[in-house]
């Protein structure tokens, strides 16, 4: 289990980092914390030509606060955003997701951009990102483009990102106070990849009726989906544990899982409807408080 | 045993061990730093069973530095088959070559090995040698092993069934008329692996002068495993040297000479180079050695309050496509001792052994592990049919102290052993009463909690007799010596190879124990043919009961010795009365002891030094080797209680507490035995839990990583209460019993009674492991309580 | 395929590497470092079994090409004890019978040596949930949990 030769290039700005990657076309590879590619590599699953290692670059690891949102840059690596107090504050959900990946030594190197440009249909941030509606910057040559993450993830690890184009940065929404965060997620053992998620914001109005909310599920099917239409459907019935028990039936019977030789789709499927039951009783709560 | 009480036996000391693998300063077979060493990489099957057409290796070695492409074809010409065939009733025998020349077996079977500069060039040129293969139809599993027109994964034998043993006492079908009724019990155990942290590897040193080759390995059995080496190279057991220096992890998976280390060693000699592999992860998922697939299915005729009239057995084993053991050894040990601690005369098995395309099985630690899950899964199965308390039907058909010693109806003797009083301590541990309180409360408020019970009678240590009973070729005796040097340093040795088990701490102890001595002054040396007697190494939980009896009986001898001298020194006929205590000679006299001045090291000097001050006759030197035959079977017994709560809309299981009463007779290193009784427990919940080797349909192993191969973390096990027991085996000199294996026996067990038990407000049973939330809700849906 | 020269820092120590760029941190370590310390387990990165810090920080070594160490700091087992004196975690896996086999150790030391700078007060789940990123195959892990309290309540 050793990589394959490849070319290596450390860029120290994003320029030259883009250059490289124009010049090397589909045989490059961004190298960030490594914690997914490496596996890949020593493995031979992948034999990219060069890697464009952007962990010198600076300016890309860091956390800031915006009026509305919060913007998150692409080397902030997973155990940063889990202790960030800012992402704590304004975004609870993604730094709950940030806690539950991997492990603390996987936590240390692995990055934000690196995860979603990833795009394993099984991780966290991207249905956490793809739930709250975060905003995608990518460079590429000449041009900064921002995609929706929404529209980010393609399929089983395939995503919008041309092969010249790096991510940069994530913006997110910050929630407001009256909406209460929550992820959860079922693997078999801590750390591991989920065997299904969720990820839900709920907000209620003053009179304890849903104002708005947003489900997503992950490792259900090849890219994590937001359930944005059953969920709209539910605005304005009484927050309680009743309309979280309708909306995760209504999950249940809208998720068709992928069926793979360890996870039968029946249990994945019963797994979307219990933890969607779980997930907007904990949002709720956190609502509440 | 003696009647003194130990004082270096039984201390609690920390391991000598320790200081070296916590600084890095291990020297584990990958550590070892060999100049010039070329570097080694196999060329697996992507197939689980096809023809080898071809092997074109023209690209790879074109490459630079890329020193050779080895194939089965060069093997045979360097290296002898292995045969395997004891004259065992029912056993076929069989052989296979280093390395396959026409057919490939299973998913991962290596077809050529390439030699290059360094591994990852090696890897490179692997992916260059060009195999053709013609796949043929692969046999996935055991009902398509034993399907009518199926394809033969041995083409020497007449069919998929390799071993099939039958066995009756007594009178089953009498039992089962005369029964209130026959209950029916099914336990199918999944293929699963050794996972030492460390995987295999080997490095090889061909000396061309001298003719001697050096094989650095990580080894339970090195003398063994010379002797095997040397054969099969056509090379005396003088030109080989084993050397096994730190091991990490073995569990069983380093026992076996593998094809890979012969191939490598053969490559040595061939090349006049020093070669060394190191196996990968991958590797070693797919192709060092699986354990454990078999199903198990059992019928107990009863009476109407739960006493056992008769029980009969059926064992269907997985083996894999090759065989490194006889096929029918770790399958028949779990016939011979199934009814354990219960009370039955009235018997019948039958054991089938079964060839498959897929990875060789071999012995992994307790290879018997499903019996206790077997019989306590019955005890259960009778309790929940007759309706009665689980623990009540134990207690009504368990052996008492006073029933012992008691002879199984396979003839096996139990003896020394303390069933009754490690339940009873266990289940009195966990409160049983108030448990089933507990238990009915949370049911109320949809809470699902199980207590399971498993009680476990682990055979330990096989006397040379057992295996001559059992038709093995081998014997069970053990070998060591104990050397004091001029200065008084002691330097002791035996023939097991340590891979984690502190022999280097428990062994000083016996040994100084035996002298008279601080443990500290005396020094164990291990795994080094050259320097180690020819034992028979570490295998079952033989190393405290075989390996510690006979050092501490080498050590008497020695002891024995000095105390002549000292006695001449004084001027007395005899040493009667005479002891060493804390390394000074002492006269007990009248209950008192009195300093004689003449210390240990004093009496070394005289021994070598000095040899006419010696008694007259005797031989200079302190110098002194032992052998030792234990009986033919040595047992111990332990009761495991675990409590689990299951979420019963998830499937997930969260195991909440865990007892086990523990009786291993005198112990060497309370420290080490808890580490063991820890560790143990610890394989036995992760393989019922999560471990899961699994193929699909087309026998393609679909397990290459540690992603898939799930192994218990630090949050999926619990702290482990351990209530320890000591009634020594009279047997054995020291008194030890053995264990170590016992731990994973009971936990499989005790997990699955626990499932069982909260899922039984359902009206469902699990009949398999692993225990995965998915199957769980399999049993689950459309159920309600 | 062409090597590359670089410096790498490991324990304070600089090192003249010529290797490829796709040589792993742990066979640099180990081969040209001649730090037999930092053992590989997996290639992977799920055993830990190669933790290592970078900058102060754990990192599987076996997903870092060690061309990409340059201008960081490397740690690994071979610099915690000081002096020939064990660091209080090593000494008190020592007391507690924390290790077997021995082979996992080194990337649980540490891993522990920088977690309990970040958070030197966990209760025993903290503990166990940063463990659970190391495989031992031979403890059961509770007599590491042991050591590790051992460190926090002294």
């Amino acid at each position: 289990m050793k990589p394959a030769p490849f070319r290596y290039h450390s860029p120290g700005t994003l320029d030259e980092a883009l250059a490289l990657l124009a010049e090397h076309g589909a045989g490059a590879k961004v190298l960030a914390g490594g914690q997914s590619l490496g596996p890949m590599m020593n493995m031979r699953l992948a034999q990219p030509d060069a890697l464009v290692d952007i962990n010198a670059i600076a300016g890309l690891d860091y956390v800031r606060e915006h009026e509305k949102t919060i913007e998150i840059g692409a080397l902030t690596r997973h155990h940063a955003i889990a202790t960030s107090p800012l992402v704590r504050a304004a975004c609870p959900l993604l730094a709950e997701a940030a806690r539950q990946i991997g492990h603390y030594a996987i936590r240390q190197r692995g990055t934000i951009g690196g995860s979603l440009a990833h795009a394993d249909p099984a991780a966290q941030f991207p249905l956490a990102c793809a739930t709250l509606g975060a905003e995608i910057t990518a460079a590429g040559a000449g041009r900064t483009r921002t995609i929706a993450a929404s529209e980010f993830f393609l399929s089983l690890m395939s995503t919008a990102l041309e092969p010249e184009e790096i991510i940069v940065s994530v913006t997110l929404p910050k929630a407001p106070t009256s909406e209460g965060q929550a992820y959860v997620q079922f693997s078999r053992r801590r750390g591991d990849f989920a065997i299904v998620a969720l990820a839900a914001t709920v907000r209620p109005d003053a009179g304890g009726h849903i104002d708005q909310v947003r489900l997503g599920v992950g490792g259900a099917t090849d890219r994590p989906m937001v359930l944005a239409e059953l969920a709209d459907c539910t605005r304005g019935e009484k927050a309680d544990s009743g309309w979280a028990a309708r909306l995760a039936k209504a999950a249940y019977d809208a998720v068709a899982p992928i069926d793979t030789p360890r996870v039968p789709a029946e249990f994945r499927r019963e797994l979307v409807h219990v933890l969607t039951r779980r997930v907007l009783v904990t949002a709720l709560e956190r609502a509440r408080r | 045993m003696p009647k003194t009480r130990f004082t270096q036996i039984g201390r609690a000391i920390p391991r000598r061990e320790d200081r070296r693998l916590l600084t890095g300063n291990g020297r584990y077979v990958d550590d070892i730093e060999i100049p010039g060493a070329l570097h080694a990489c196999f060329v697996r099957s992507p197939h689980p069973h096809a023809r080898i057409v071809r092997i074109d290796a023209k690209a790879a070695l074109a490459m630079p530095g890329v020193a050779a492409v080895l194939t089965g074809a060069d093997l045979a010409q360097w290296t002898t088959p292995l045969r395997v065939a004891p004259p065992i009733e029912g056993l076929h025998p069989v052989e296979m070559t280093t390395l396959p020349v026409d057919k490939v077996r299973f998913h991962g079977d290596p077809v050529a090995c390439v030699i290059a500069r360094d591994r990852y060039l090696a890897e490179d040129a692997a992916e260059r040698v060009e195999v053709e293969y013609a796949p043929l139809p692969a046999v996935a599993n055991a009902d398509q092993a034993l399907a009518e027109g199926t394809a033969l994964v041995d083409e020497s034998l007449p069919s998929n069934l390799v071993s099939e043993q039958r066995f009756s006492t007594g009178d089953v079908f009498a039992r089962r008329r005369e029964a209130h009724r026959v209950v029916e019990s099914a336990f199918s155990q999944h293929r699963q692996t050794h996972l030492p942290i460390e995987t295999r590897g080997c490095a090889a040193l061909w000396d061309e002068g001298r003719e001697h080759l050096t094989l650095h390995i990580g080894s339970q059995v090195p003398h063994p495993l010379r002797t095997q080496l040397a054969a099969r190279m056509r090379l005396s057991e003088s030109q080989v040297t084993i050397s096994s220096l730190d091991v990490g992890g073995g569990f069983g998976q380093k026992i076996a000479l593998y094809r890979e280390e012969l191939t490598v060693a053969a490559a040595s000699r061939h090349l006049r180079r020093p070669v060394r592999w190191r196996e990968d992860r991958m590797e070693n998922l797919l192709a060092a050695s699986h354990a454990r697939e078999e199903l198990c299915r059992t019928r107990a005729a009863v009476t109407d309050d739960g006493r056992l009239l008769g029980l009969e057995l059926e064992i269907l084993e997985d083996f894999g496509a090759y065989c490194f053991y006889p096929a029918n050894y770790l399958a028949r040990v779990v016939a011979m001792i199934l009814t354990g601690p219960y009370k039955v005369s009235d018997y019948a098995f039958v054991v089938r052994v079964v060839l498959t395309n897929k990875c060789g099985s071999g012995p992994m630690r307790a290879p018997m592990s499903i019996t206790s899950w077997v019989m306590e899964g019955t005890m259960d199965a009778i309790a929940r049919e007759l309706k009665l308390d689980p623990l009540e039907v134990r207690r009504r058909n368990m052996v008492a102290a006073a029933e012992l010693p008691y002879t199984m109806p396979t003839g096996e003797v139990i003896a020394d052993i303390t069933p009754r009083e490690t339940l009873e301590a266990a289940v009195t541990r966990v409160e049983y009463a108030q448990f089933r309180e507990r238990q009915a409360a949370a049911r109320r408020e949809g809470r699902y909690l199980g207590l399971g019970l498993c009680s476990v009678v682990e055979s330990t240590t096989y006397g040379s007799r057992f295996y001559k009973a059992a038709g093995i070729p081998g014997s069970g005796h053990e070998a060591a010596w104990v050397r004091i040097e001029p200065s008084g340093a002691v330097n002791a040795s035996l023939g097991l190879g340590a891979s984690g088990q502190g022999y280097e701490t428990a062994f000083s102890q016996v040994v100084g124990e035996g002298l008279g001595v601080d443990p500290a002054s005396v020094r164990i040396h291990l795994g080094n043919t050259d320097v180690a007697p020819y034992g028979m190494g570490s295998r079952g939980a033989r190393g405290g009961t075989a390996g510690g009896a006979t050092l501490f009986l080498c050590a008497r001898d020695a002891n024995e010795k000095m105390l002549a001298i000292a006695a001449k020194l004084l001027g007395f006929d005899s040493s009667e009365g005479l002891r060493m205590v804390e390394g000074k000679v002492v006269r007990e006299v009248l209950g008192e002891r009195i300093d004689t001045g003449i210390s240990f090291a004093q009496l070394a000097r005289t021994a070598y030094l000095d040899p006419t001050a010696l008694p007259a006759g005797m031989a200079p030197g302190l110098d002194f080797s032992r052998t030792y035959d234990p009986p033919p079977m040595t047992y111990s017994n332990a009761a495991h209680v675990c409590e689990v709560e299951l979420d019963v809309e998830t499937g997930a299981v969260r195991i909440l507490r865990y007892v086990v009463a523990e009786d291993c007779g005198t112990v060497l290193s309370p420290v080490v035995v808890e580490g063991q009784q820890h560790g143990a427990v610890a394989m036995g919940l992760s393989g019922a839990l999560l471990e899961h080797m699994l193929y699909d349909e087309a026998a393609q192993n679909i397990t290459g990583s540690l992603a898939d191969y799930l192994v218990a973390t630090a949050t999926d096990l619990p702290r482990f209460e351990i209530l320890p027991m000591h009634t020594p085996s009279r047997g054995n000199p020291v008194g030890t019993k053995g264990m170590a294996e016992g731990g994973v026996m009971g936990a499989i067990g005790a997990i699955s009674n626990a499932v069982n038990d909260a899922l039984a407000p359902f009206g469902v049973v699990a009949e398999r492991q692993p225990l995965s939330p998915d199957y769980l809700r399999s049993l689950l849906r459309g159920k309600t309580p | 395929m062409d090597t590359v020269d670089f410096e790498l820092s490991v324990n304070g120590e600089r090192h003249a590497v010529r290797a490829e760029p796709r040589k792993l941190l742990t066979d640099v370590l180990r081969e040209d470092c001649r730090l037999t310390g930092t053992h590989v387990g997996c290639e992977h990165g799920v055993c830990g079994a190669c933790t290592v810090l970078v900058d102060g920080r754990p990192a599987r070594a076996c997903l870092l090409y060690a061309v990409q160490m340059r201008g960081h700091e490397i740690t690994t087992i071979e610099a915690i004890a000081k002096d020939g004196v064990l660091s209080p975690l090593q000494q008190a896996l020592h007391e507690v019978h924390g290790l077997q086999c021995g082979f996992c150790t080194a990337g649980i030391v540490m891993t522990f040596e920088a977690y309990l700078k970040e958070n030197p007060r966990p209760t025993e789940e903290e503990i166990r949930d940063v463990l659970s990123g190391n495989l031992c195959r031979c403890t059961g892990y509770q007599n590491i949990v042991e050591a590790v309290l051992k460190v926090v309540h002294a």
